[in-house]
């Protein structure tokens, strides 16, 4: 009995010894993130976290500042046709991969032609090969985009933290499923080992085109789930940055003398999707009612711990084309004379589903419920798990019979521009299981109104045909619009160039510890 | 006794197909699609259709369960939906914390649950038996979660002695094992007191008081070895279920463990990683039951095996 439990006792302690916690070097900082990365390849990602980690090794064309302006990053400048099919980018000179190999135009073209070969099987395809027809690499430094048809917003789409610039010759060596577990870009880190379980780590790129960065020595991405482990992981000082900052701890991280909370705008919208197929919701004064009859202020405070603001428009102030109309006032006599004059004078009994079961969500549609209830509007909660949703809404394949009503849900428009703002959510092709469209709405004016958009280049004329479709689909409430959140990151003081911007990714070139 | 084992261990085979086929199908009946929700919100249903066929999910399902097991019998379980990384690798980075993870957490709790139990059944009713049974039912009713953030705030928090969260030394496993094991302790506590109550009242126990032995004696000599034959099943049973990774002990504390493994898997309809996660888990179980019979024999050489 003795010998196999001293053997297991022996084996233990040198499973121990050899873990042994790694030398700190200068400058190493670690961010506490919420959960794991799906993978390090910006193109077959779907999660804005994967997306933002992995601009430690990669950089696009273009990108976002911290407050969400678009700026060249590694293209100099870019000039587009008068028919608004070709775009000619302009790159910079003189920058290098990880792996010695010179930034040029046929990059571009290596990147952009991997995406759009189905056979790459990439999740991000269908959003590149929907417009882009080819890609050539005119000389070293310049690079042309045809597109199959005129799409203004397509710069911006250049900009998404998807489209980045992976080293040709290493696409090469590892080929396009394996350059996952192998990433080298142009960006100021250089990948060095990724522990599913535990953490990511990059280092210091000596040979970044910007002069001067990075700053620090390495950054150890590690995942934390919990939230309260993640604020735990702060105040030991084990994390120099953490997002997100779930509201129930934000008190206890703001009162750390050595921790700065930070609450940014973002251009997350929470809005209640009402399926305008079908009745009640068919008539668009019960629509308005209920937008009355929700106190968004309230909501803010109760659900948000006031890290949120009253929607005031179909799109988020912040993307590009936006317009203020709102917020929608709180009006209960106005709600009831509306509903009585839909014909629903005693309310109706409906559901309420929310597309998410964290305890959030649970506590909006917990309120709406309640406010509801005030012009006679019965509901039933139901909080969708992933799989459900996917089943019962993003994929529900015959629009008449979908059983959605009320939706809780919300978007973040990753492009920046107005564009994906409004077209997959109620554009009249968008509907599920095409895209997000889940109230069915459908208007013949607002579809015109984003097509043209689409085609004109004329930056002033495309500002008037926004505005226009955001006035209309507001007026005509297919949802009622709830909050903007505000998105709540802590950092330790030592820690700055750690930015959280509108879209929930990060920004951290410039991040520095003292 | 060998002729048994190796009788026992055959017997694996169709339990685990059985349970292969279940599985198969219990995984494929869960709502959702998970091409869909690999390919994101914003995708396309071009793209979902590409993603589909990138997993191999557009195949008829009788074909796609022959391409299971046959990847099974060659040890091959195929890539994540989700990371797309081998299986065999998701788990194997997995298991072997959860193992220590295990490990630690029984034999604290198996060592001071059993103490006291027997204390508390040699002073059956008086001040140390309520001590004990006042501790093992805080252990049973205190949730591991609140246990563990509490220690966390505590300890690594307030004190600064130990690490948060990981599983890079030692250091790291005293916090998580304390939480993990607290319930257990609890439950050998009160089994080891209830069996030792039985047993102690015995004729044999009499007889042995009869002849003059000292307390201690009679209580570890005489009693033990008959009260363990309960207390060795449960023991089993816990570490089983241990094995199987504690989900809430491993999101506290960031465990990099089984048991988050299969919730995000099953988050995400990673058919692969639930599939092969429910066999291990089956086949630690027979295992387990398998040694805690052997053991059986060792404890009480009147049970016979054939």
């Amino acid at each position: 009995m003795k010998s196999p439990l001293r053997s297991l006792v022996t084996a233990a302690l040198g499973v121990f010894s050899l873990v042994a916690a790694p030398a700190f070097a200068a400058k190493d900082v670690v961010f506490a993130v919420a959960s794991t990365f799906t993978t390090t390849d910006p193109y077959d990602a779907n999660d804005t976290l994967s997306q933002a980690m992995a601009k430690s090794f990669y950089e696009g064309l273009f990108g976002f500042d911290k407050d969400m302006k678009m700026i060249p990053v590694l293209a100099e400048g870019y000039e587009v046709s008068k028919d608004g099919l070709v775009y000619t980018i302009k790159l910079k000179k003189g920058i290098k991969f990880h792996d010695g190999t010179d930034f040029k135009a046929d990059a571009v073209k290596a990147n952009l032609d991997r995406v759009t070969n189905p056979e790459n099987k990439l999740k991000r395809y269908g959003l590149y090969n929907n417009n882009i027809a080819k890609t050539e690499a005119v000389d070293d430094y310049t690079a042309r985009i045809t597109l199959k048809t005129p799409f203004s917003p397509f710069i911006a789409q250049l900009a998404h933290p998807s489209t980045v610039m992976i080293s040709p010759a290493a696409l090469k060596q590892w080929g396009s499923k394996d350059i996952a577990f192998h990433p080298v870009g142009t960006g100021p880190f250089k990948f060095v080992e990724w522990k599913a379980t535990d953490y990511l780590k990059v280092a210091r790129f000596d040979g970044y085109w910007r002069k001067g960065y990075p700053k620090v020595d390495t950054i150890t991405w590690k995942p934390v789930v919990d939230n309260n482990s993640r604020a735990a992981l702060m105040q030991t000082g084990e994390a120099h940055f953490t997002y997100p900052v779930p509201y129930e701890v934000a008190d206890v991280l703001k009162a750390k003398p050595d921790l700065e909370l930070v609450a940014a705008p973002s251009i997350v919208l929470r809005y209640l999707s009402m399926n305008t197929q079908q009745k009640p919701f068919d008539n668009p004064k019960v629509r308005q009612a209920i937008a009355y009859a929700i106190n968004k202020d309230a909501l803010a405070k109760v659900a948000f711990n006031g890290y949120a603001t009253p929607a005031e428009g179909v799109a988020p102030q912040g993307v590009e084309y936006a317009v203020k109309i709102g917020p929608w006032p709180y009006d209960v006599a106005k709600a009831k004379q509306l509903i009585a004059e839909a014909g629903y004078p005693n309310g109706f009994e409906t559901e309420l589903w929310s597309a998410y079961n964290h305890t959030t969500a649970q506590k909006i549609t917990q309120f709406i419920q309640q406010q509801l209830q005030q012009i006679g509007i019965r509901t039933k909660i139901t909080l969708l798990e992933a799989g459900q949703r996917i089943e019962r809404v993003d994929t529900w394949q015959d629009p008449a019979t979908a059983p959605v009503r009320l939706y809780y849900v919300g978007w973040s428009t990753s492009t920046g521009e107005a564009d994906w703002a409004l077209r997959p959510l109620l554009y009249g092709e968008s509907w599920p299981p095409k895209l997000s469209n889940t109230a069915y709405y459908k208007n013949p004016k607002f579809d015109a109104d984003i097509k043209n958009a689409q085609l004109t280049t004329d930056s002033a004329e495309k500002a008037k045909l926004y505005k226009d479709a955001q006035e209309t689909a507001w007026n005509d409430a297919p949802w009622a619009p709830l909050v903007v959140e505000k998105l709540l990151s802590a950092h330790n003081k030592k820690l700055s160039g750690v930015y959280v911007i509108p879209d929930a990714s990060f920004n951290f070139t410039e991040v520095d510890i003292k | 006794m060998l002729q048994y084992i190796v009788k026992r261990l055959l017997g694996v085979l169709p339990t685990l197909l059985i349970v292969a086929l279940f599985v198969f199908l219990f995984v494929h009946l869960l709502p959702g699609d998970p091409a869909r929700l690999a390919a994101g919100v914003d995708a396309t249903p071009e793209t979902v259709e590409l993603v589909r066929k990138d997993l191999g999910l557009d195949k008829p399902l009788p074909q796609q369960f022959v391409r299971f097991l046959s990847g099974v019998i060659h040890w091959d379980f195929g890539t994540s939906l989700r990371t797309k990384r081998p299986v065999a690798q998701e788990i194997g980075d997995r298991f072997m914390p959860t193992f220590w993870l295990t490990v630690w957490s029984m034999v604290w709790s198996v060592i001071i649950g059993m103490a006291i139990g027997i204390v508390s059944a040699v002073f059956r009713n008086r001040s140390p038996d309520r001590i004990g049974m006042t501790l093992a039912v805080s252990g049973i009713s205190f949730p591991a979660f609140a246990l563990g953030m509490v220690l966390m705030q505590i300890f690594s928090v307030q004190l600064g002695w130990l690490p948060t969260v990981g599983a890079d030394t030692w250091k790291h496993y005293i916090l998580p094992s304390l939480t993990l094991g607290a319930a257990v302790a609890a439950i050998m506590a009160r089994f080891t007191r209830s069996s030792f109550v039985e047993i102690l009242g015995e004729d044999y126990i009499r007889t042995a008081r009869a002849k003059g032995l000292d307390e201690t004696h009679v209580v570890i000599k005489h009693g033990m070895r008959n009260a363990l034959i309960p207390v060795v099943t449960m023991m089993g049973l816990q570490f089983g279920f241990l094995l199987g990774g504690s989900i809430v002990v491993e999101k506290v504390f960031n465990w990099p463990g089984l048991g988050r493994l299969l919730v995000d898997a099953v988050d995400m309809r990673d058919y692969k990683v639930i599939q092969a996660l429910v066999l291990l888990f089956s086949l630690e179980f027979i295992l387990i039951n398998l040694i805690v019979d052997v053991l059986y024999g060792i404890i009480n050489p009147t049970i016979r095996y054939r």
